[in-house]
């Protein structure tokens, strides 16, 4: 068969970056998560900052049992150094910043906000290249580092669990609560809702609950705070025992079309694309362990998170992927 | 050699223990003289360890598989003599589904399941050596759920770690194309509407790479997209006698399910048609719409290279015009708005070509359904006091709770009065 002439052309001569060509780990990737030198935006930089700093103070204070602590103590070293001139040049400009970043777009203050940095040190960003660590001074990369995207993925929905830590007695709860609804020959537990924040819970008559449409982890605490409270109302003896996020989605949009028949060609081993079945492409990546779902319309849904930094990650890391297969005529 | 006994023929005593099918003689080595034979005929229950053995049994292989998967199987060798595969598909269908019968999961699955794990591994198998299969055929044999089906698929996929290569489009579009019956003339196919084979596939090919080029096919079923194409170009092989026929009616007529999205596809097609028309100079003045555009579907798609990137550009307006090359008439894509009076322009604003277009996938070029608005800025911290009052606006008064009891109490009677025991 002539299938050679027939070949698409997105996919003959693909000018792949060298981005492109990489599975989605990041240690490939030249470039750190949230910025390097090249990055034009100081905003970006200054809420980069913050958190590369908090992200510092935690891989000093872990112990990192990993095959790269040598590299990774050099980094730091020599990082700290650089770093001391930079706290001074960034209380300066984050003080500063933090009004303008506010103005500029809703979605960056979160950063600030987050708090979810506690809970576990960044997977995978472990330095291979020392000098990325500094985004303040102009350092050129050693490596050609594509710059951060400047987008930033919104969180859409937080699922989170918690155990009330008592037995409960659902048509009690269906018969008192207001906002409760309760058909056990459907499902066995009573479905909730309130409308600040505006989520649903599903409570369990073991204790247990699952909370889910928040839009940040801080909101979905509060909202299962309440749930917990309202259940104490109705005469239970509920506590708050281990909350734990267990899922976040996010999502955002690259601004640009994307070649999914061509990507599903050169990543074949994480994405899986059937048009028949599905409009998206599903790209799971590894490295950290998240699922998108990218749309030719450069809409990309990320989703399987347990904390907020991993969506920013595999964002970052599947960016430069994306703009590889961006048309260019 | 067997002791005492000689041939009544040649007197040697060379005789030899031989068996003439299941007779067993007594014969001279050096004459062939049969010296005594056994008995022809045996007992049924002589016979017992002389039977034929079937070969699967021998093997013992069937009392390692069980029934339910022999079905399988056999289901499995079943659809692809159905599909006319060659034959070492049929080997490899078997062989992933005896790979996939391994996991506990698949062999405690529903009977619905197995059955459509069949179709999952004949069309891995297909897809593997490119052979156009298309999901929609398999499960219309199967009478299965496309959900289902697909439930299943990305499940056996992802369970077997195998690497599934997409779906084909050229060698898709020859097999759907070659199942019109638009071929030969026949009681139902007027004289006007038969086409020559070749010519008609050529020309779907180029129709169905120019909507790829121009994002049709990305992200859709690719069936409609190929319908659409193959009913254009066997309009603009002979539009005088075809321009009157609707597409529904091509369909009918070539003996093949219209697919539902194809309508919108056609348009589409149609309209990048258009664009490019509006590029070449002795179209623009014919003021084509969609029905006269197919007459020139021919020459546009001879010149189609240099009119799409012509007609269309990429990302936003200004940037690129030092990468156009000048041409005669206008200078390149200069301003969106087509009303927009330039200066360096010779020509009057109505003989311009149009200026490009962006070359989007439609669902980035439609407005969007209703507006995004930015999130507000959020300051929870997820630890503030809760106010005993906003609580209470969630539970009931006690008067509540006694009207909602008489409620229910009430419904009870009411149902169990019209359903009697």
């Amino acid at each position: 068969m002539d299938q050679n002439n027939s070949l698409p052309p997105y996919a003959q001569g693909l000018a792949s970056p060298q981005g492109a060509m990489t599975p989605g780990i990041p240690i490939f990737s030249p470039m750190m998560p949230y910025g390097t030198g090249l990055t034009p935006q100081p905003i970006q930089n200054t809420n980069s900052l913050s958190i590369l700093e908090e992200q510092q103070r935690q891989q000093q204070q872990q112990q990192q049992a990993q095959a790269q602590q040598q590299a990774q103590q050099q980094a730091q070293q020599q990082a700290q150094q650089q770093q001391q001139q930079q706290q001074a040049v960034a209380a300066v400009q984050q003080s500063a910043s933090q009004q303008a970043t506010q103005g500029a777009s809703g979605q960056t203050p979160q950063l600030f906000h987050s708090q979810t940095l506690t809970t576990a040190p960044l997977p995978g960003t472990t330095p291979l290249y020392p000098s990325p660590m500094t985004p303040m001074t102009p350092i050129t990369p050693a490596t050609p580092a594509s710059e951060s995207s400047g987008i930033v993925p919104q969180l859409q929905n937080i699922v989170s669990t918690v155990n009330l830590g008592c037995k409960l007695d659902l048509k009690t709860i269906a018969l008192r609560a207001r906002n409760a609804e309760y058909n056990p020959k459907r499902f066995a537990a009573v479905i909730m809702r309130i409308r600040e924040p505006r989520t649903t819970a599903l409570i369990f008559s073991s204790g247990k609950m699952v909370c889910t449409g928040a839009k940040s982890e801080e909101q979905s605490r509060l909202a299962a705070r309440k749930y917990a409270r309202v259940v104490q109302k109705l005469g239970f003896p509920a506590k708050f025992l281990d909350f734990k996020i267990q899922n976040m989605v996010g999502s955002c949009d690259v601004k640009f079309p994307i070649r999914l028949e061509g990507l599903v060609l050169t990543h074949q081993q994480f994405s899986s694309y059937e048009p028949e079945l599905f409009p998206g492409l599903i790209y799971r990546m590894i490295k950290p362990r998240i699922v998108l779902l990218i749309f030719v319309s450069g809409k990309v849904v990320l989703t399987g998170a347990k904390v907020r930094a991993e969506i920013y990650e595999a964002f970052e890391n599947i960016y430069p992927i994306l703009k590889g297969f961006r048309k260019t005529t | 050699m067997p002791g005492g006994g000689h041939c009544p023929d040649c007197g040697s005593t060379e005789l030899v223990e031989d068996s003439h099918y299941s007779q067993s003689q007594l014969v001279c080595s050096d004459c062939g003289c049969v010296v005594t034979e056994g008995v022809l005929t045996t007992t049924f229950s002589d016979e017992g360890n002389l039977r034929e053995v079937t070969y699967s049994r021998s093997t013992g292989e069937n009392d390692q598989v069980s029934r339910s998967q022999q079905r399988g199987l056999r289901r499995v060798r079943d659809l692809c003599r159905v599909l006319q595969l060659p034959s070492t598909f049929e080997d490899t269908a078997v062989a992933y589904y005896q790979q996939a019968y391994r996991h506990s999961g698949i062999r405690a699955a529903r009977l619905q399941k197995k059955e459509v794990l069949v179709g999952c591994c004949v069309l891995i198998t297909c897809r593997q050596h490119n052979w156009p299969l298309t999901m929609g055929t398999i499960c219309t044999l199967l009478y299965a759920d496309l959900d289902v089906f697909s439930g299943t698929y990305m499940q056996i996929v992802k369970l077997l770690g195998l690497d599934v290569p997409s779906l084909c489009l050229a060698d898709l579009v020859k097999t759907y194309c070659s199942s019109f019956r638009l071929f030969q003339a026949s009681p139902s196919v007027p004289a006007t509407y038969v086409e020559d084979k070749e010519k008609m596939l050529s020309r779907t090919l180029q129709l169905v790479e120019l909507a790829d080029e121009t994002w049709l096919v990305t992200g859709r079923h690719p069936l409609p997209v190929i319908t659409a194409a193959t009913f254009l170009a066997w309009q603009s092989l002979r539009p005088a006698h075809r321009l009157t026929c609707s597409l529904a009616r091509f369909c009918k007529v070539a003996n093949v399910e219209l697919p539902c999205p194809a309508a919108s596809r056609l348009q589409e097609l149609l309209a990048v048609l258009l664009r490019m028309a509006e590029q070449l100079a002795w179209l623009r003045v014919l003021q084509l719409d969609k029905r006269s555009v197919v007459k020139h579907i021919g020459d546009l798609l001879q010149h189609r290279h240099t009119l799409v990137r012509e007609a269309f550009r990429e990302g936003p307006v200004g940037l690129e015009a030092g990468e156009e090359e000048p041409r005669g008439q206008c200078g390149g894509p200069g301003q969106g708005k087509e009303e927009v009076a330039s200066g360096s322009c010779g020509l009057p604003v109505g003989k311009r070509p149009a200026s490009p277009a962006l070359l989007l996938p439609p669902c980035m070029l439609k407005p969007p359904k209703r507006a995004c608005p930015p999130p507000p800025v959020s300051t929870v911290t997820g630890d503030e006091n809760i106010s005993d009052s906003e609580i209470e606006q969630y539970l009931r008064t006690p008067q509540e709770v006694k009207d909602f009891e008489k409620a229910q109490a009430a419904r009870q009677d009411a149902r169990s009065v019209s359903n009697p025991p």
